[in-house]
């Protein structure tokens, strides 16, 4: 016979170990995690903040601290609003032409044939990505060589008839930083969203081609508010990528002609490893992981990424 | 028992004596002491004898310090870096000073030599200097000023080279200019009769008149050579009297104003930065451009085995030549650039003497001479000027001529970082992104807000 005081007692001492397993739990599955976050994200963020109040300099010597940095970035540097501006052509032409929409194109066309010629596809877009980047811009450059070997001039002129050979590194910078990241970002966006469309109910397409829906319209009506969320993650993911990733222009242009192509993140590097200013380098990546964190918190708050996080939007059968 | 006890004691004795005598003979056998030196080196295909030199002058001096009877012997361990240029050599080594891993003795463009004094990296070299002639005594003064801090000698020239224009003569001929006045082109130009901008017009007839592409072509990335043309134009970039580095508006954009007329006259390419070393030697050496604006080490390293200019003077100078860099207009001082390499010493070494001695040794006439006719690179001494190799690398002698004209970089410890700005106006300049104003607008306001005590005029 056990009395309610008993029964209680079980009761709590039950809650008690449950308490207590959800505390190991969190140790285990969540301390490796938070690790890392603290180790990668949190500490570097730290050390940047105290580099960028001292003098460090090529010497990786401090002699004292200072705020002498951050009244460089908002009084001297008469180069940061250039690279801030192409740092946002870059970065909304390379999501908008490439990383979101031709990814969407490409996910659109290849779900739409047949299988094996759409995993096909698929495959050659994913080329680029499994390239290791050096090489990848080696082909790049030969590419766009300014002279007759270059594979683009020799088509051009070979097939179009152009006279002398074209010279894109320096006539179009910009465009061949955008296409060449764009070539390689595609392929993200493809895969996301090549899997949200096969995770679509197939009897939505049947039901609209028997109400007479066309192939724009079902795109309209079926295929892309299904991919509301993918399109919103890929677009925050992408973006925060593209601010922070530099080694295809570095590699490709060198960041010129001139600044041409020099983007924020190219800009941090250049300041600090090729001139050896490290706490100025400090305080504008500063301003780089805060233009982060705000794009994030935007781009959050504008997809309304919570609901995506509460429950899975697209039915899986 | 008595008689045993003796005899023990005499054995004992004799053992004793004998072992001690054995000890005493082989003392300095055990007693030898390796001091081991490391020497930081780029690895630079146009000068692999700097640290070999260094290797073979501790064979030397391990025999002079056998002979001392010292019991100190020297082994040199070389670790290479892999910087691309002697810029970003200089920039690597500064931080692994900064963290305390620094070499004892290290290679470095003589421009650099300030910045690792001004940190207390190197150490100050005039008393060792004095104190072994026999080593430092004949080296040619003028190269010593490019070892200088504002408070003393912090280095040892290595080597000494010219920079100058290489041109093509033939394609000169084909584009209509006679045979004497081509060849007659170095000492016009070495009198001041031939001027900057008639390099232009040679340049610009060449690639109107021929199947030459190209007019006049230039390093694709920050570098010693370019400063030439600013040099003649009257930028020597320090301040005489403070040595701080000193931008002059108007001259700067009279040089750049060279570059923007050759571009405009499509005689300098407008993504000439944008090429590749090895190409542009290509489109020089095998007859596509007029002019290539380089040092006299790149036929030995490049030209003659790469791509096969004739190594008989005589063969080479009936189809190529080189000019100094012209005065800036007709009448004026040409220029020309040397750009000494430097051996120095860490200011926190164990052995600055074993150090000196070694640098001393390696500095060697004889040493220095395997340097300079394997690399077409100039000698430091003048008794290197009697060794029959070297008289037979005539392409030494012949850039000798320039030395009468020739300046340094300026020693100052920003000059590296002034140059890449520098670098860049002329990037901006030929790929149409500034005028010649604009570019020494560009410069100077980039270089007063990232430098300090910089004196503009």
């Amino acid at each position: 016979m056990t009395t309610i005081a008993d029964e209680l007692t079980i009761e709590r001492r039950g809650h008690q170990g449950s308490a207590a397993r959800r505390r190991t739990n969190f140790v285990i599955f969540l301390g490796p995690a938070i690790i890392l976050t603290v180790l990668f994200f949190v500490v570097p963020v730290i050390i940047d903040i105290t580099v960028s109040f001292t003098d460090l300099s090529r010497s990786l010597r401090i002699s004292e601290f200072t705020t002498e940095q951050y009244e460089k970035v908002f009084r001297t540097d008469r180069r940061l609003s250039q690279v801030i501006g192409l740092t946002f052509i870059y970065v909304f032409g390379t999501l908008a032409i490439f990383n979101v929409t031709f990814g969407l194109i490409l996910a659109i066309t290849t779900t739409a044939i047949r299988n094996v010629s759409g995993s096909f596809f698929r495959g050659v877009w994913l080329l680029p990505r499994m390239s290791p980047s050096v090489l990848y811009i080696l082909l790049w450059l030969w590419a766009v060589s300014p002279t007759e070997a270059g594979l683009v001039n020799q088509v051009l002129m070979q097939a179009f008839g152009l006279d002398a050979p074209l010279d894109l590194l320096t006539s179009a910078p910009i465009a061949l930083i955008i296409i060449s990241n764009g070539f390689i970002g595609a392929s993200m966006g493809m895969i996301i969203f090549t899997a949200a469309i096969r995770g679509i109910p197939e009897h939505l397409f049947h039901a609209a081609a028997v109400d007479g829906a066309g192939t724009f319209a079902t795109i309209r009506f079926i295929t892309l508010p299904a991919l509301r969320w993918p399109i919103s993650f890929v677009t925050i993911y992408q973006t925060l990528s593209l601010l922070v990733s530099f080694e295809y222009i570095l590699l490709l242009t060198k960041g010129g002609p001139f600044y041409d192509t020099t983007v924020y993140a190219l800009y941090v590097y250049r300041r600090a490893f090729e001139s050896g200013q490290y706490g100025y380098g400090a305080a504008l990546a500063l301003f780089l992981i805060v233009i982060g964190v705000i794009v994030a918190l935007i781009g959050w708050r504008f997809f309304d990424m919570e609901r995506l996080l509460q429950r899975p939007r697209i039915e899986v059968h | 028992m008595t008689h045993w006890k003796i005899g023990t004691a005499a054995l004992l004795g004799a053992a004793l004596s004998v072992g001690s005598a054995a000890l005493l003979a082989a003392t300095p056998l055990f007693a030898q002491e390796t001091v081991k030196l490391e020497l930081w080196s780029r690895q630079d295909p146009s000068g692999p004898l700097r640290p070999g030199n260094v290797v073979k002058a501790a064979e030397r001096l391990n025999k002079e310090l056998e002979a001392e009877g010292s019991p100190k012997r020297v082994e040199v361990a070389v670790r290479e870096s892999p910087a691309k240029g002697f810029d970003d050599d200089a920039l690597q080594l500064l931080k692994v000073f900064g963290i305390g891993e620094g070499p004892d003795i290290f290679i470095a463009a003589h421009e650099w030599i300030c910045a690792f004094q001004e940190d207390g990296f190197v150490l100050k070299l005039d008393d060792y200097i004095a104190k072994y002639p026999q080593h430092f005594g004949t080296i040619f003064p003028s190269l010593w000023s490019s070892a200088k801090c504002p408070d003393g000698t912090y280095a040892i020239p290595q080597d000494a080279e010219a920079r100058m224009f290489f041109y093509n003569k033939k394609l000169l001929r084909e584009a209509g200019y006679d045979a004497a006045f081509v060849d007659a082109m170095p000492e016009r130009a070495l009198s001041g009769d031939l001027a900057m901008d008639e390099v232009l017009e040679i340049a610009k007839k060449v690639v109107d008149k021929t199947k030459a592409q190209y007019g006049v072509l230039h390093r694709p990335n920050k570098g010693p050579d370019y400063i030439m043309v600013f040099q003649a134009y009257g930028s020597d970039f320090a301040d005489p009297e403070t040595g701080k580095l000193l931008l002059e508006r108007d001259k700067l954009a009279a040089a750049f104003g060279w570059f923007e007329r050759g571009v405009k006259e499509k005689v300098i390419p407008a993504n000439n930065t944008a090429m590749e070393f090895d190409a542009l030697r290509k489109e020089f050496y095998t007859g596509n451009a007029a002019f290539w604006m380089y040092g006299i080490w790149d036929l030995g390293s490049v030209a003659f085995p790469t791509y096969g200019l004739p190594q008989d003077e005589k063969a080479f100078f009936a189809d190529w030549g080189w000019i100094t860099g012209p005065a800036p207009q007709k009448g004026g001082k040409p220029v020309s650039l040397t750009h000494p390499i430097v051996y120095a010493i860490a200011a926190d070494t164990k052995e600055p003497e074993l150090a000196v001695r070694l640098l001393g040794h390696a500095s060697a006439a004889d040493l220095n001479t395997d340097h300079a006719v394997t690399t077409t690179h100039l000698g430091i001494k003048p008794e290197q000027l009697e060794d029959p190799r070297y008289a037979k690398a005539w392409p030494l002698a012949r850039a000798t001529e320039l030395l009468k004209i020739t300046k340094f970089l300026p020693n100052n410890s920003q000059f590296g970082d002034l140059n890449g700005i520098i670098f860049a106006g002329i990037q901006g300049i030929e790929s149409g992104r500034l005028s010649a104003q604009q570019a020494a607008d560009f410069v100077i306001e980039e270089a007063s807000s990232t430098l300090e005590d910089v004196i503009v005029k």
